[in-house]
């Protein structure tokens, strides 16, 4: 089982002329994208070409529209977190509209919401149910920039797609029942209670998670345009 | 907050929105030829999903995304293409004096798209990475020098310490939006983005420049002489800023693999 790492960011603490400094911008400026963000959502996640690696993802969330919403993914849920992702969450219509390669890409929601994995910690259960009865019916799209469960201190290598949990058996137990001690939340009990939800209107779309298949971020060079030539001078300055 | 003491209303079912089906003539196809549509396609927000949301805000504490201290203002470029360039809108926080976290959005309203996530960090610890990760990273000193990065509303004198730290760093931006190219959602695999630089084709638009000024009313060319002074790093390595020493870009495909399974998948 893969164990979140907390390795310590490598770099000196913040010193005391920075932090003042920015308690000043913070002030001064206007911060609308992220005051915009409502909403924290506790989930795993897997790799996409591997499901024994399994990552507690924090996610917090702000909505486009009604049909999207786009999410912020954290380590933790503490004023420390490590910022290791984002996530995009569309709504059944509009996931139907992406073209057939695309929605390989996405994975469903349905079996997160219902089995109680998926939790809003601190909401208490009437209104959290309302909100993720829409949210069963949804496709997300992941991707982490850091593997902690790596043990990376600091976020390297190439983005991950990321797949979402699709049937009993596949998470770690253990670590479900680590973060909800954690965070007080009873999943097994969450399960009960989302028995009557729904998924997607027209099921569960085939070629999303993968279309069942594993997928893979690999880097490529790419030669650059000749109308662009680059500079070839040694740099020393900018 | 409790729950006897919301009204009644809230509680009838006003969230569940209705399916409409979107009109068979939208797409959501990238096409590097169509002017961008600068709407997400999606109904707007019931009263209800407001409700949810604001309650959601006063029951929960976010903590991580309340530590933002920072919004800064510049340009990216595509490193795979590196005639599209953007406007970027990155909100920082800061884990330590080398390392801060960036959520980078196309605008500073309220409806910005997310557009991707930058890390950057000191010289410090990027002369410490490997050569294989330097690639993937860009300097800053440039954009900074030549008054291209701003704080928005923030006085250049009160900014200064903040810039001359942002001149000395490092930084590494994947986008997974190109709503630039039109995407009204986010398609295809996450891109690497490059910095501005002083040589081709890492020169900025100047449209691009004209456009951002009048909106914040300010002349980024005037800020180049208060910042003359900016320290840089004494050599930026020539890993960072791939594309100038090896005429490079990069890009990410999305391949099948086998999944390393440990129970049946779907």
């Amino acid at each position: 089982m893969s164990k979140n790492s907390k390795s310590k960011v490598p770099g000196e603490p913040t010193g005391s002329g920075t932090s003042l400094l920015e308690t000043a911008t913070a002030a001064i400026q206007a911060f609308a994208p992220v005051n915009k963000i409502h909403q924290h959502l506790c989930a795993f996640h897997f790799y996409s070409h591997d499901m024994t690696r399994q990552v507690e993802a924090h996610h917090f969330c702000g909505h486009q529209n009604e049909e999207m919403r786009q999410c912020l993914i954290y380590d933790s849920p503490e004023a420390n977190a490590r910022l290791i992702g984002l996530e995009y969450i569309v709504s059944e219509n509009l996931f139907m509209t992406l073209p057939d390669e695309e929605k390989r890409l996405w994975h469903s929601h349905e079996y997160e919401v219902k089995s109680g994995l998926l939790v809003t910690p601190g909401i208490p259960g009437p209104i959290e149910r309302r909100d993720l009865e829409s949210v069963c019916k949804t496709y997300g799209k992941v991707y982490h920039f850091w593997q902690v469960d790596k043990g990376d201190c600091l976020p390297l290598g190439v983005p991950q797609l990321m797949m979402a949990f699709t049937r009993d058996g596949q998470v770690y137990k253990e670590l479900v029942q680590n973060c909800g001690k954690r965070l007080g939340v009873d999943h097994e009990k969450e399960r009960m209670n989302r028995e009557y939800m729904k998924g997607p209107e027209h099921g569960i779309d085939p070629l999303a998670n993968g279309g069942g298949k594993g997928l893979k971020t690999v880097l490529r060079e790419v030669h650059l345009p000749k109308n662009q030539p680059p500079s070839s001078a040694t740099r020393v300055f900018v | 907050m409790h729950l006897a003491c919301l009204p009644r209303p809230l509680f009838l079912p006003l969230y569940h929105f209705q399916f409409t089906l979107i009109s068979s003539n939208t797409t959501v196809m990238a096409s590097a030829d169509k002017s961008p549509d600068p709407t997400p396609l999606g109904q707007s927000m019931s009263v209800g999903q407001h409700m949810l949301d604001k309650g959601a805000m006063m029951l929960q504490s976010l903590k991580p995304v309340k530590q933002f201290s920072q919004h800064v203002c510049s340009f990216a470029i595509y490193s795979h293409d590196m005639s599209r360039q953007i406007e970027t809108h990155h909100y920082c926080s800061r884990l330590n004096q080398d390392f801060l976290q960036c959520a980078v959005y196309d605008s500073d309203d309220a409806n910005a798209r997310l557009l991707g996530v930058e890390y950057i960090v000191s010289d410090r610890i990027f002369e410490d990475l490997p050569d294989e990760e330097k690639k993937l990273w860009h300097s800053h000193a440039y954009e900074v020098k030549m008054g291209l990065l701003i704080s928005p509303r923030v006085p250049e004198m009160i900014a200064m310490p903040e810039l001359e730290n942002l001149a000395k760093s490092y930084g590494k931006f994947w986008c997974t939006w190109q709503a630039d190219r039109g995407d009204r959602v986010p398609l295809g695999a996450p891109a690497l983005m490059m910095s501005l630089q002083g040589v081709k084709p890492g020169l900025v638009r100047p449209d691009l420049v004209h456009q951002r000024d009048a909106k914040y009313h300010i002349a980024s060319d005037s800020y180049k002489t208060s910042r003359l002074e900016i320290p840089e790093p004494e050599m930026i390595s020539p890993f960072a800023d791939y594309w100038k020493q090896h005429g490079k870009g990069f890009a990410i495909d999305i391949v099948d693999s086998e999944m390393i399974l440990r129970a049946p998948f779907p």
